[in-house]
């Protein structure tokens, strides 16, 4: 085995060291302009080299076993090389003091980088946890009428609907989870958290939890989840609000009508109020639709047909066999000037949405199916009725997103 | 054997295509589930049905957060010696009993007999002291062998889970959703587990649709997917298939290390489980530590001769004569160390005195890499102390403990699941169980 060998001191006087300062000031400025997100790491990782081997040469190999760009990996060395020089180790092609192999890996919280360094027939190891993430696709869409989504919120816990409420410094976001009601409001570009409320409950909520915010015009909003209501109020002048919730099987306001909601299960029971005559089905959402001809009433029921109740009349859509649960309606400036939007059935790890135009009984394609990697959790209409609130899961992540998802025509 | 597993892969794919492609997007509550595995699905600590009639006072998330369960908070104190875990309120067990601290404590006192630390109730917690630091105590109270289990007054299993145990007979166990479950009633009414049954009977019953989910051995993981059937499979590889060696009988360093040399990995890989899973000479996967390369893998026949010299003492593995592939795997060893100039002899015992060496295959449950390797140090039978979860530390402790060649890795392997087209939502746990709490049946009425 080859003894451990290491540079001898050297003592720098004073000119030197202002020298050293000089050529590091003018090599670092460019360095420090083109700063990138793997500094701070490489540094990290070449001081752990360092201890390791001391002052002196070393040979350098980076490999990379983790999903890491590979356009990354010459960055990382490259930053690598640097901090080691600054620390006094040159890196050589060959017959250095040491041979060191920096692996980037990953494991479960991200990426670890691991120094293997050689000497003789020793062999030390140094690790470097770099936490990151995976970048993750943006939704997208395609004409004839496009979808657009726009992010409004995101938190690891789910979401159950999201509402924009007031308009200019008023603007408020309410967002509506399993455990809270939560006011946010714009600044400085971000939505910045002013109040929450806890929301009690006795029993447990129901697997596939649903929940619903319904802004009202003499307060500020009711928000409905099972077996539970709640009534959001003003207090004041100021924009400080009174949250008031309480068990209740009161109906969910579904359009023009108030819908019983299964307080133990994911559905609504059927019973609606005025209501239609007969009771309905079970079923999952509703999509309400102003017509020449009337008022058409759209349901998507537990055993995936959907509905068309007009004029006393019930049709099952055609056109809607590849619908999943979720619709919502959504008004625009295209076409009808309102359009259903409609998750796809299928496998729930990403999920799509598609506006359709109702035409008769007759469902008819009138978008591009707007994707999502993630799961459609829930589609309501909008507070302003020409979006439509979207929460997605996104299992790889283990978070949840709510999209504004608004229909533009194409030209 | 292998013409006949290769019809009913035949037999189940042309079934599986006949199912429906397409699914609603949001579950369905009712009907029954129906699922067959060849383990007994309450006896062994990771059991299936476990996981569905007991809870744990933690649960670790898919990306190795640890996230609240029956606790709903926990602190620290006194550098890692004591921890309070606060109980989540309201929570009741199948029977209607409340969950108590003082429940917890029994349970928790019963399941860790020998840990090397003390559990009291005061209040709506549960105190954990230990005279050794416990930084990774709430990730390792996630492992089924801690969940809060009690037995009712008919001595059936009683717990505070997702589905309530019914009856277990013929065979068969049955368990039913829970409704109060603090988590929101499972989708499904009712699950109806076949324990005990041999692979071949699992993929007759899915074959003509009495099975809803059924087992996919590694060994013909890859035949399945070639022939597409319908499989979910964990994230990760959670099997470890490792041989161990006795120190007793064995006591030079140098002729275990020449066992371990001898054996090649590669070929098991790459003949016997055709590339599924991944080759370790490493206690845990890749992608738990993210350190496993570390260890080097492959075989080395010369160096083994070398080291093992003059020796002609003949050696004995013991494998489980249950299981054909482990068998085979044995079968497959052997023959390694004899063209390394060892005498060996297979028993097919799953724990024979005599034998020298030992073919095991190791469920690692735990969901990070602290909790990981305790679980699989305990299994070995070897010293276990928390350390903590600095990937640097781990990898210490991992290797002094492997320099002992006591215990060889060889193979990470895949657990994976054949589903029935009716089968929505199923959600593999990062060790490979099936998280039935949420999944829904396409057909259910």
């Amino acid at each position: 085995m080859r003894a451990r060998e290491y540079n001898s001191p050297q003592r720098m006087t004073s000119f030197n060291r202002l020298l050293a300062w000089s050529i590091a000031l003018l090599l670092s400025t460019p360095s420090a302009l083109a700063l990138n997100t793997w500094d701070v790491s490489s540094a990290d990782l070449a001081r752990q080299i360092v201890a390791l081997t001391g002052p002196g040469t070393i040979t350098l190999v980076v490999m990379n076993r983790s999903s890491l760009a590979s356009d990354d990996v010459p960055i990382i060395r490259r930053a690598l090389e640097r901090e080691l020089r600054n620390a006094g180790v040159m890196v050589r092609a060959k017959d250095a003091d040491s041979d060191v192999r920096v692996t980037l890996s990953q494991n479960l919280q991200g990426w670890l980088w691991v120094a293997e360094v050689q000497e003789g027939s020793e062999t030390r190891v140094a690790m470097l946890p770099v936490p990151g993430a995976t970048a993750s696709g943006a939704a997208s869409s395609e004409p004839p009428i496009t979808l657009r989504a726009d992010l409004l919120y995101a938190q690891d816990d789910p979401i159950l609907d999201v509402a924009v409420l007031g308009t200019g410094t008023e603007q408020h976001m309410i967002v509506l989870d399993p455990a809270h009601i939560k006011a946010y409001i714009a600044a400085g570009g971000n939505w910045q958290l002013v109040q929450g409320y806890d929301i009690p409950h006795s029993q447990p909520f129901p697997r596939d939890l649903r929940g619903r915010i319904v802004p009202s015009t003499d307060h500020l909003f009711d928000a409905y989840l099972p077996g539970i209501a709640c009534n959001a109020t003003k207090t004041g002048d100021s924009w400080t609000m009174t949250v008031a919730c309480s068990d209740s099987d009161d109906p969910w306001p579904i359009g023009s009508q108030k819908a019983f909601y299964n307080s133990t299960r994911n559905f609504f029971t059927g019973v609606v109020v005025p209501g239609f005559g007969p009771k309905l089905p079970p079923f999952y959402s509703t999509a309400e639709l102003v017509r020449i001809s009337g008022t058409a009433f759209l349901f998507a029921d537990v055993n995936g047909a959907v509905h068309l109740l007009e004029g006393g009349s019930h049709k099952v859509l055609t056109g809607a066999h590849d619908w999943g649960s979720d619709i919502a309606v959504v008004r625009s400036e295209c076409g009808s000037g309102m359009q259903v939007v409609a998750s796809a059935a299928g496998a729930p790890v990403a999920d799509s949405l598609r506006a359709y135009e109702i035409s008769g009984h007759e469902a008819v394609t009138a978008s591009a199916p707007l994707n999502f990697d993630g799961a459609i959790t829930a589609i309501w209409t909008g507070s302003d009725k020409t979006s439509a609130t979207v929460v997605v899961r996104k299992p790889q992540e283990s978070r949840y997103e709510a999209y504004s998802v608004s229909l533009a025509c194409s030209h | 054997m292998k013409l006949t597993v290769s019809r009913w892969l035949v037999v189940i794919s042309l079934f599986a295509s006949a199912l429906p492609a397409a699914s609603r997007t949001r579950p369905r509550y009712g009907g029954t589930l129906h699922v067959e595995i060849r383990t007994d699905p309450l006896k062994s600590p990771d059991g299936i049905a476990r996981k569905l009639i007991f809870d744990t006072l933690t649960q670790v998330s898919d990306s190795g957060q640890v996230i609240p369960a029956l606790a709903v908070s926990w602190e620290a104190q006194s550098a890692n010696h004591r921890w309070q875990f606060r109980l989540r309120s309201g929570v009741h067990f199948h029977d209607g009993s409340p969950l108590t601290s003082e429940a917890v404590v029994q349970s928790l006192s019963a399941s860790c007999k020998h840990c090397a630390w003390h559990v009291r109730a005061v209040g709506d917690s549960v105190i954990v002291t230990s005279d050794t630091p416990l930084p990774e105590l709430p990730a390792e109270l996630a492992r089924s062998v801690y969940a809060i289990a009690r037995q009712d007054d008919n001595g059936n299993p009683n717990g505070t889970g997702p589905f309530r145990f019914v009856a277990n007979s013929n065979g068969i166990l049955f368990l039913s959703a829970n409704d109060d479950f603090w988590q929101g009633r499972p989708f499904v009414d009712a699950i109806e587990i076949y324990g005990n049954r041999p692979v071949r009977d699992q993929w007759l019953d899915f074959s003509v649709g009495k099975a809803d989910l059924v087992e996919i051995p590694p060994e013909l993981l890859r035949q399945a997917q070639q022939d597409r059937i319908p499989l979910a499979m964990a994230a990760r590889p959670s099997d470890l298939l490792a041989v161990s060696v006795s120190a007793e009988q064995i006591g030079d360093e140098h002729l275990r290390e020449s066992i371990a040399l001898a054996l090649d990995r590669a070929a098991l890989f790459n003949v016997i489980f055709q590339k599924q899973g991944e080759v370790t000479a490493s206690l845990l996967p890749n992608a738990l530590t993210g350190y496993s390369f570390l260890f080097p893998a492959a075989a080395n026949v010369s160096r083994s001769r070398e080291l093992r010299g003059a020796q002609s003492v003949p050696l004995h593995l013991s494998v489980d004569s249950s299981s054909a592939m482990l068998q085979l795997v044995a079968e497959r060893l052997a023959l390694n160390l004899r063209d390394a100039g060892w005498n060996v002899r297979v028993l097919s015992q799953t724990s024979d005195p005599n034998a020298e060496l030992a073919l095991h295959l190791v469920h690692v449950e735990a969901a990070d890499a602290a909790s990981a390797l305790q679980e699989t140090l305990e299994d070995f039978g070897a010293a276990v102390r928390d350390e903590g979860s600095n990937p640097a530390v781990l990898y210490q402790g991992e290797r002094s403990f492997l320099q002992s060649h006591t215990v060889i890795p060889l193979l990470y392997l895949p657990r994976a699941y054949g589903v029935s087209g009716r089968v929505q939502n199923l959600v593999l746990a990062p060790d490979g169980t099936p998280f039935l709490a949420n999944v829904s049946l396409e057909d259910a009425k």
